[in-house]
């Protein structure tokens, strides 16, 4: 019979057994299936994994139905598989079971870290191809904010990704509300809009803006500062620009003119059309939602980002790339096939036109589709407007967690828990941090 | 006096449990202390860096963070749901109406997935729609952010006395309050099986001789009960030290404002999955185990000898 210490023994050998046996499991063994590195997860189709709901999905599945008919080749099928951080935690898990879809969206810091793992592959390797590549005209023809974006310094500055469902950020404004407290235009400059909130909490009651904590955000009203988040290896959020925009949001909070909303709730939007706010800044890509809910298109519109210098604009571009990932040619060339149907400019309009995000050509804006998109809605063209002055964020390694590390510091301002400047300097010293870890 | 035929019985019998056992269990287990000496950032190889990833986590404040967060989040859920169980499972054990359904309502949470049940908690616990903050305002108090703060409950209720950092935050509370709800079902299930284990005269001679109800329930009920508040709690520790999915449901990513969420297990997925920090992820791995391992060898020392085996 087992004594005390026996069976203590017995338990914390069964503990051990399963605290880190999930962890042991995740080791790195090539299949070595004769073509990429990986095994496909669907060996009969090209799987894509997606982010888009509602509407958009809906579309961008037809769009993918009718590149299946036109090509006849090696098919694509679309996989709904969660939010960009999901999509992401799935890769990475992916990655290390050596099976994956063969292309997938990704923001610039996941395709970075896909790439340290040699998961995903060069894009420049296919426009060499005479019958299926892309020509110097093409590629002139994309907007360089997103071919910058996309082109890797770690990486020997090869495109690991490629355009695909781009936005910009924006200020969305409630006409009513505005109204309610005798304000008729949306503020040009950051000084105007705190006016603005001010006038709002006095004459309504109401707060002026929900704010959703979000890394990419914060770095746009950091650009539209003037500033920039990362110089020459090193962050840059201890300057007076970065501090100036951790102060603004320090404002909001402590005279109450804003509120913080659950993250992925997207509560704002709600809010937004039942009154209950003036403002909300969301990418021009949720221009979509808030015209499925506000219906009348009198009672709202979208405007840039207020400015610290309106002669020198600056925003930030939102979106997702597609990451074509290592596994057979077959499922290669197929995800590059339809990558290159997507971003075509014919598509591309039909896209921008659907959902709200900006076509990623320039000839897209000469479609003659678009100029009757643009006399539809006066605000139709402020999201391409912006575009011309959009800042891509950083695509070095360890970006994904210096993300993580902006929201917490927005987080500790809007709380309360630090200031401003406190938070930044904070900043700046933790992802500097982070970066040096990650290389 | 064994037989040569029963032990080829047992070995055949227990050869496909240590199969199972070593190729899911032991081989990960050695393979993560292997992984935790080397420099492995997914796709970068790997360096052996002898105990550099446990001397990182160990002055890491991160690393404490998160270990304080677990402490806080085990110190909150393990006796706090076992001493409501009991007194949930010692009224339906008595209850002589709608038994049946009350037994039924208790277990629902534990069945019901957590991932919806966080759903339905992240609804009432939203800070500008939520039924949480209705109530206080309707009670004239002044609403709180819940999930959403980092600050920490301690902080809150002395109105500021105590410093924010202290004790768990408002947050980690509400993971708790949630945790507490859904396990609680489990328990009442377990003890009322104790309950109904326990000898109906025993109970009858002490009340016979004058005990009260809570004299029976201390002097005779609850050391009756030890052995399976014994291993409610043991199993409840394990639980706590590995809790993951209602941290990460209540969330969003576990992390929770400020990171003041982030329990050791998520701390571990995080430097995995998101990072890419596979030596350091499995020395976090291993510090949790350790750490899970001591917590088990105490509380078994500090309490096995007082659990009365009948």
């Amino acid at each position: 019979m087992l004594n005390n210490n026996g069976k203590a023994a017995g338990l914390v050998l069964g503990l051990v057994l399963v605290a880190v046996s999930d962890v042991g499991c995740g080791t790195d063994t090539s299949t070595g299936d004769g073509g990429g590195q990986f095994s496909p997860i669907d060996a009969e189709v090209a799987t894509f994994w997606d982010r888009q709901t509602t509407e958009t999905a809906e579309f961008l599945a037809t769009i993918v139905d009718e590149f299946n008919e036109a090509t006849d080749g090696f098919p694509v099928k679309v996989v709904r598989s969660g939010n960009y951080g999901d999509i992401y935690r799935k890769v990475t898990a992916s990655i290390q079971a050596r099976t994956l879809p063969a292309m997938a969206v990704a923001y610039e810091s996941m395709t970075a870290e896909y790439a340290r793992s040699g998961a995903v592959v060069a894009i420049d390797d296919f426009f060499a191809n005479p019958e299926t590549g892309l020509s110097e005209e093409d590629l002139a023809d994309f907007f360089p904010a997103l071919i910058e974006t996309n082109t890797f310094a770690d990486f020997g500055g090869k495109m690991y990704s490629f355009p695909f469902s781009k936005s910009v950020l924006m200020l969305y404004f409630n006409k009513r509300v505005l109204a309610e407290a005798g304000l008729t235009d949306p503020p040009a400059t950051w000084d105007e809009f705190l006016d603005q909130c001010r006038t709002i909490k006095t004459k309504t009651g109401k707060y002026a803006l929900a704010i959703d904590v979000d890394a990419s955000t914060m770095d746009g009203i950091i650009f539209s500062m003037g500033g920039s988040v990362f110089e020459d290896g090193k962050t840059t959020f201890d300057s007076e620009e970065s501090i100036r925009a951790f102060q603004l949001i320090e404002t909001l909070a402590t005279e109450k003119l804003a509120y913080q909303i659950t993250p992925r709730t997207f509560n704002d939007e709600s809010d937004f059309q039942q009154d209950k706010i003036a403002f909300t800044m969301r990418t021009s890509a949720g221009k979509a939602s808030l015209a499925r809910l506000m219906e009348d298109p009198d009672a709202w519109g979208m405007a840039r980002l207020p400015q610290a210098d309106p002669g020198d604009p600056h925003t930030v571009l939102f979106g997702s790339n597609i990451c074509i990932f290592d596994t057979t040619g077959e499922q290669r060339d197929a995800a590059w096939a339809f990558t290159k149907y997507f971003t075509s400019t014919e598509v591309s309009v039909k896209w921008a036109l659907s959902t709200g995000y900006l076509p990623s050509r320039k000839s897209a804006l000469d479609h003659p589709d678009m100029d009757t998109f643009f006399s539809q809605w006066e605000y139709n063209r402020a999201p391409f407007d912006s575009l011309a002055f959009a800042k891509a964020e950083p695509n070095v390694l360890g970006w994904q967690r210096v993300r993580s590390l902006i929201e917490n510091a927005e987080t500790e301002v809007l709380t309360g828990v630090k200031g401003a400047r406190q938070a930044a300097v904070d900043l700046k010293e933790k992802a500097d941090r982070a970066l040096a870890a990650a290389q | 006096m064994k037989r040569p035929r029963d032990t080829r019985l047992a070995v055949m019998l227990l050869t496909p449990a240590f199969a199972v056992l070593g190729v899911f269990g032991v081989g990960p287990l050695f393979y993560a202390i292997y992984m935790s000496f080397f420099r492995m950032v997914r796709g970068g190889g790997k360096t052996f860096i002898g105990a550099s990833n446990y001397s990182e986590a160990l002055t890491s404040e991160e690393f404490w963070n998160s270990f304080f967060v677990t402490f806080y989040y085990a110190l909150g859920v393990v006796p706090v749901t076992i001493v409501l169980s009991f007194f949930i499972a010692a009224g339906l054990f008595r209850a002589t109406r709608f038994r049946g359904l009350l037994r039924t309502l208790f277990f629902l949470p534990y069945v019901t997935s957590v991932v919806a049940s966080a759903m339905i908690w992240r609804v009432l616990l939203d800070p500008s729609a939520g039924v949480a903050n209705h109530l206080l305002r309707v009670a004239g108090l002044s609403t709180q952010n819940w999930l959403l703060e980092p600050k920490g409950a301690l902080s809150i209720l002395s109105g500021g006395v105590i410093d924010i950092g202290v004790g768990p935050s408002l947050a980690l509370c509400c993971v708790i309050a949630f945790d507490i709800w859904i396990s609680s079902g489990f328990m009442v299930v377990v003890l009322l099986a104790g309950l109904s284990a326990i000898p109906r005269e025993i109970e009858e001679a002490a009340r016979i001789d004058g005990a009260s109800w809570w004299q029976s329930a201390r002097n005779v009920t609850l050391p009756l009960l030890s052995p399976t508040l014994m291993f409610l709690a043991i199993v409840s520790l394990i639980r706590a030290f590995q809790a993951f999915s209602s941290f990460f449901a209540l969330t969003g990513n576990g992390r929770g404002p400020l990171d003041t969420t982030q329990n050791m297990t998520v701390y571990l997925y995080a430097n995995f999955y998101e990072y890419g920090r596979l030596g350091y992820g499995a020395a976090v791995a291993v510090l949790l185990c350790v750490a899970l391992a001591a917590l088990t060898i105490v509380q078994w020392r500090a309490f096995g000898r007082k659990v009365y085996y009948r």
